[in-house]
């Protein structure tokens, strides 16, 4: 199972704890994409972190198009501990549809 | 208070179950007859399905040993004697003299460095060469020097004392006497693991007389990092990487003649190995000859299937009748018969690993009850599975029956459970 | 704060981390990172002169940081804390870089692989110059156990914690205990039959004072953590009690008729019924999912034992651990798989288990129709390794030793009657090998599978077709009677109980253990342990061994007195607070409280409940709310190395 090398990874406890403020430093600093993954809806490790992270991302979704931002370059996931598999098949997808749009030029934006 | 209780064996059982009683408040005695602990996963390179890396799992929990302040580890000793019963053991220890002091040891690897002696390297099932006075790896615990009496120059010849002159905290005293350690223990598990069956009881597989026929441990070997060719896989009579690797499974099992018992965890090591030689070799032919693939544990299945696709190993259900050496190449001709067509065919290969069964290994000094095929007769398998004949004396691990090593960790949890009700009393 | 001096230690993890990351290079870049003042590789990090040369450093080159770039966290970030706090550092002053599991486990290209390991030590480095000391916080653990499961498994690990001194909630969802064991008739290698040994645990069950059992009870719910679990019970109504005199005249009456469990169906019991006929089970009990209500048994009870009126109860218990050993059920084949359910002549293994069972519903004679099957094909592997669309991919281990038992005590009885077993391969592991050597030797004929075999209903007779992997050809078997030798697969219920345990499953559904070889019976939820066959297969003997071993970590458990909590919670300044309250709304554990002192509002947190998921700490508007260890500063710092181009 291979993915391409091009994630690096920042962990936090749950998902809930991934502030919109996070993702838009991310992609002032230089990101060409942004994931964040958390556990399935209903099997929130902390109950109802993820919830919290759906409404919040929903919202910013529509914030970054104000900016400019393309869709395909944050993805919100639902990937539990165990399926490896669609991490990788996540990855790669993205991997491809970022590198279709080539690197977001954030001070053109 | 409770009462301490005794760990013959410091493989992953003997080490799981001392780790689960140490936790509990109770003493434990961890007896290991060899200069460390760590048994036979501390030679595999990584363990399936999930291929994590065998040190990375095993070494934490050694180190957790050797600090714990419950347990009291006794390497290089022997069981000589028990007596008593159930709550009440009277057991004598023998602590073999290593002739190093272990308090001044320090593990600098000095004396190995000076030491001029070669002896065959049991770790590396003899594929390498040690010193006289060793470290068995280097992940050791408890990483101090031992010397090994019947190889070292002074002990044969009384010549030499090299490692003496230049150890910096003098450690080395080869005047160290043998200790008899006497501890009064409520109960005994045994985990003293196996040993490979004597391949060579297979004779038409030619294990012993060419050179590039290994068993499964020695390939375990060759394969990992810290082996006798730091993780390369070449071949005993050329040095160079094998193109072509054949697995021959039931070496030593199956068979009415040798061992009637299935070894139980050889068909996934040999699976494993092959993935390993993949990886390793990237343009390696792996073919396993097997009578039926025992794929039967979590995750087995899925490794197989794996290994099918993902690897391109190919199987090949047949129990070859003979291997033979092509004395120019060293190269192995496997005899088999095509299951279906029944035609026979001879198949080349650069390298052939024989899955060898496995026999137990008991401690001496106590006296089990056991089956007609030589394996530890239980209590009651089912309502006591891990108590031999004798109460209070629990066995685990392969010792126990052969099996994989989450099953030797389970089985070392029940008899740690077992073990500290007698510690309390109880029972 | 201190100015940080941070050490980096690459581990090389064997050939995993350095067969694909430059190992030297990765060190060589951290030694130029910022804060960085010593960076060293070696071969197993984890391993006692790896931890040596961390301990070393940290005095020799006065280190309050330390980074460890190796494998997953969740393998030795307690390995490496322990080695911090040994050498005089708060553990928490640890970062860890996975650049195994994240890294060279996962990318080909060396050379990309390499620069990724640098990127993920930067960030690692960054965050560790942002660390600060944290204490844990310690909690009394509460002795009792919680067993969730009345198995053998369950029962095995309830006898030895009570022996051991503990008290044990067994609780059973089924109105009497014994799990799947008690349907079963003799098993391998011994006289006894499963509803032997079941019925011999329970006795002991019975008469420890220190277990108190709870059958017809499911569990509601689990709050709290290690230690301190709250646990919510529902019992529910058996509506008989123990006036009952077992007379049976309440079943002649009862208009309701539903297959029955104990015999796999093979007979139909009333809605009132003796759960078992063992003798252990000391009352009628009915069922009340099927119970019509209709008052008929009440009236012909001679000791009025009956009462339809009564209630549920909510049980409320305090334990420090919870053992799940929810069990299995055997694979039911559809409708039509393998011609199940079309003619009687199609039985699976279980059943015909209970056929054989001198105590079963033909009394121990295998008979179909009245009359002895002269041929009997076992169509091995149904429900198992993906020979059928609904069929799960996993081997499910103990049914060719099953199934070659059950062979050979039919031959006992019925030495004449041709036996053939269609397989995929004899999966007869250890000493059941000698099971297989029995039956060839009794002319058992087998025979290999390609496909899943067919088989055709034709009025009374039965025919398997299939592709023998020998013979190279497809042949037909006309025999009397096809048994199918079913799986097992995860409990019905197991998605409840996991979500009420927080305790995760694999693919295939059966509960994960923390790591599949050296954890296999502990959840990865602290104070969960598990046991038997809910993490997957396992035959009599291995469901009662993991039973100890879940019992012998959850007692590790319970004899501690206090248990220490991450101290990753979360932690609100005052000063910034204005009391708004969002955080005490978004906080799943009601950890948050609003106080106030001296006129003005403030959030405080309540370390006991916090559970350390920074929820609270993404709503904060004015950030006065943060999480221990993930604080915004902290994140932040990592991103902007992350993104930062050297």
């Amino acid at each position: 199972m291979k993915y391409p090398p091009n994630f690096l990874v920042i962990k936090v406890m749950c998902s809930g704890r991934v502030d919109p403020q996070f993702i838009l430093e991310a992609f002032r600093r230089g990101a060409d994409g942004v994931m964040v993954a958390g556990c399935h809806p209903g099997d929130c490790h902390y109950i109802e972190g993820n919830y919290k992270t759906l409404r919040r991302m929903t919202l910013l979704k529509r914030m970054l198009r104000e900016f400019g931002i393309e869709e395909e370059r944050f993805r919100l996931e639902w990937i539990s501990a165990s399926e490896a598999e669609k991490f990788v098949r996540v990855a790669n997808e993205m991997y491809e549809k970022i590198k279709a749009l080539g690197p977001l030029r954030i001070e053109e934006v | 208070m409770s009462k301490p209780v005794l760990v013959i064996g410091g493989g992953i059982a003997g080490i799981q179950a001392a780790l689960d009683l140490a936790d509990q408040g109770i003493q434990v005695y961890l007896v290991e007859k060899s200069p460390s602990i760590g048994g036979r996963m501390a030679q595999l390179d990584k363990t399936f399905p999930t291929l994590d890396c065998a040190s990375c799992i095993l070494t934490p929990k050694m180190v957790s040993v050797a600090r714990h302040n419950n347990i009291k580890l006794l390497t290089y000793s022997e069981v000589i004697e028990v007596s008593g019963r159930a709550g009440d053991f009277n057991v004598k220890i023998l602590k073999k003299p290593r002739y190093v002091e272990e308090e001044n040891c320090i593990g600098c690897g000095e004396c190995v460095a000076k030491c001029p002696s070669r002896v065959p390297d049991e770790f590396n099932l003899k594929m390498s060469n040690r010193k006289a006075i060793y470290f068995p790896f280097p992940q050791a615990v408890p990483l101090k020097a031992t010397i090994d009496k019947e190889h070292c120059l002074f002990f044969t010849k009384g010549v030499c004392r090299v490692c003496e002159r230049f150890c910096p905290t003098k450690a080395i005293n080869f005047e160290q006497q043998p200790k008899t350690i006497e501890l009064n223990v409520a109960a005994i598990i045994i985990a003293t693991g196996y040993d490979l069956i004597d391949p060579s009881l297979a004779p038409l597989y030619g294990y012993g007389k060419y050179q590039n026929v290994y068993t499964s441990l020695e390939f375990e070997r060759l394969v990992s990092s810290t082996g006798p060719t730091n993780g390369e896989i070449i071949r005993r009579s050329d040095g160079k990487h094998p193109k072509s690797i054949a697995f021959i499974q039931c070496v030593c099992s199956r068979d009415v003649k040798i061992n009637p018992n299935c070894s139980a965890f050889c068909c996934m090591a040999s699976v494993k190995e092959a993935i390993l030689a993949k990886e390793h070799l990237g343009d390696v032919d792996c073919t396993i000859f097997y009578m039926d693939l025992r794929a039967f544990g979590k995750g087995y299945q899925e490794f197989y299937k794996r290994a099918m696709e993902e690897f391109n190993i190919k199987f090949i259900k047949a129990k070859p009748a003979k291997i033979e050496e092509k004395p120019e190449t060293k190269n192995l001709l496997i005899t088999y018969e095509e299951q279906v067509t029944g035609v026979k065919r001879v198949l080349e290969v650069d390298m052939v690993v024989l899955a060898v069964g496995v026999k137990p290994v008991y401690p001496e000094a106590i006296s089990l009850e056991k089956n007609e095929d030589g394996w530890v007769k239980l209590r009651n398998p089912y309502l006591d599975p891990v108590s031999t004949s004798i109460e209070g004396v629990y066995i685990i691990g392969v010792a126990a029956g052969a099996k994989d090593i989450p099953d030797s960790v389970t089985q070392a949890g029940a008899a740690a459970v077992k073990a500290s009700i007698l510690a309390w009393g109880g029972g | 704060m201190e100015q940080p001096r941070i050490g980096v230690y690459i581990c090389h993890c064997g050939v995993n981390i350095a067969g694909t990351v430059n190992v030297r290079e990765v060190v060589e870049y951290a030694k130029n990172l910022p804060n960085v003042v010593e960076a060293k590789d070696y071969v197993f990090m984890c391993s006692a002169p790896g931890q040596e040369i961390i301990r070393e450093d940290i005095k020799k080159c006065q280190l309050n940081r330390v980074v460890v770039a190796a494998c997953s966290p969740t393998m030795h970030e307690h390995t490496f804390r322990t080695v911090l706090a040994e050498a005089g550092l708060n553990p928490y002053l640890l970062e860890m870089a996975n650049i195994r599991e994240h890294c060279s486990w996962v990318h080909t290209d060396k050379v990309a692989a390499t620069e990724k390991a640098k990127k993920l030590v930067e960030i690692a480095v960054a965050k560790a110059s942002t660390l600060e000391p944290l204490e844990e916080i310690e909690f009394k653990v509460n002795e009792n156990l919680l067993i969730v499961g009345g198995g053998v498994a369950g029962m095995t690990a309830a006898l030895d914690s009570a022996r051991r001194g503990f008290r044990v909630y067994l609780v059973e969802k089924k109105p009497i205990l014994g799990g799947n064991t008690a349907r079963l008739g003799r098993l391998a290698g011994t006289d006894m039959r499963g509803v032997d040994v079941a019925g011999s645990m329970i006795e002991y069950v019975k008469r420890n004072g220190m277990i108190t059992t709870l059958t017809n009870t499911e569990l509601v719910s689990v709050d709290g953590s290690v230690g301190n679990f709250k646990v919510t019970l529902l019992k529910k109504p058996t509506y008989v009690n123990e006036k009952c005199t077992k007379c049976g005249e309440c079943v002649k009456v009862c208009p309701v008729e539903v297959p029955n469990e104990y015999e796999f169906g093979l007979t139909k019991r009333k809605a009132i019924y003796l759960p078992s006929p063992a003798s252990y089970a000391s009352t009628y009990v009915i069922d009340g999912e099927n119970c019509t209500k209709c008052g008929e048994c009440v009236k012909i009870c001679p000791v009025n034992a009956i009462n339809l009126e009564e209630e549920s109860e909510r049980i409320e218990i305090y334990v420090g651990a919870v053992i799940a050993a929810c069990g299995y059920d055997p694979y039911e084949p559809s409708v039509g798989e393998y011609g199940y359910g079309l003619s009687n002549k199609v039985i699976t293994l279980f059943q015909l288990n209970r056929l054989l069972d001198p105590e079963g519903p033909t009394n121990g004679e295998l008979k179909i129709d009245g009359f002895v099957p002269r041929s009997i094909a076992f169509i091995m592997c149904v429900g198992s390794l993906n020979t059928t669309p609904n069929s799960y991919p996993y081997c499910s281990r103990m049914c060719c030793s099953s199934t070659l038992k059950d062979i050979l005590l039919l031959k006992e009885k019925y030495p004449n009657i041709d036996v053939y077993v269609i397989y995929k391969d004899m999966r007869t592991y250890g000493r059941d090998e000698q099971l297989y050597l029995t039956a060839c030797e009794k002319f058992v004929k087998f025979a290999r599978f390609r496909e899943a075999p067919k088989v055709s209903v034709t009025g009374e007779s039965l025919e398997v077709t299939f592709f023998e992997e020998t013979l190279g050809e497809e042949i037909s078997i006309p025999v009397d009677l096809v048994v199918l030798a079913v799986g097992m697969k995860p409990p019905k219920d197991v998605e409840k109980i996991r979500t009420i345990l927080k305790v995760g499953c694999g693919p295939e559904g059966f509960l994960k253990e923390a790591h599949l070889k050296l954890r296999p019976v502990e959840a990865v939820t602290d104070g969960v342990y598990l046991a038997g066959a809910v993490t997957g297969p396992k035959n009599v003997v291995e469901s009662i061994t993991s039973g100890s071993a879940a019992a012998s970590k959850a007692v590790g458990l319970l004899c501690r007195e206090k248990v220490r909590i991450e101290p990753t919670i979360a932690s609100i300044r005052e000063e910034l607070c204005s009391g708004c309250g969002i955080c005490v709304s978004v906080c799943p554990y009601g950890a948050i409280i609003i106080q106030i002192k001296e006129n003005t509002r403030s959030a405080k947190v309540e370390p006991a409940l916090c559970k350390g998921c920074g929820v609270c700490a993404a709503s904060c508007p004015s950030g006065a709310a943060q999480q221990l260890k993930y604080k915004d500063i902290q994140l932040k710092a990592q991103i902007l190395a992350a993104t930062y181009k050297r």
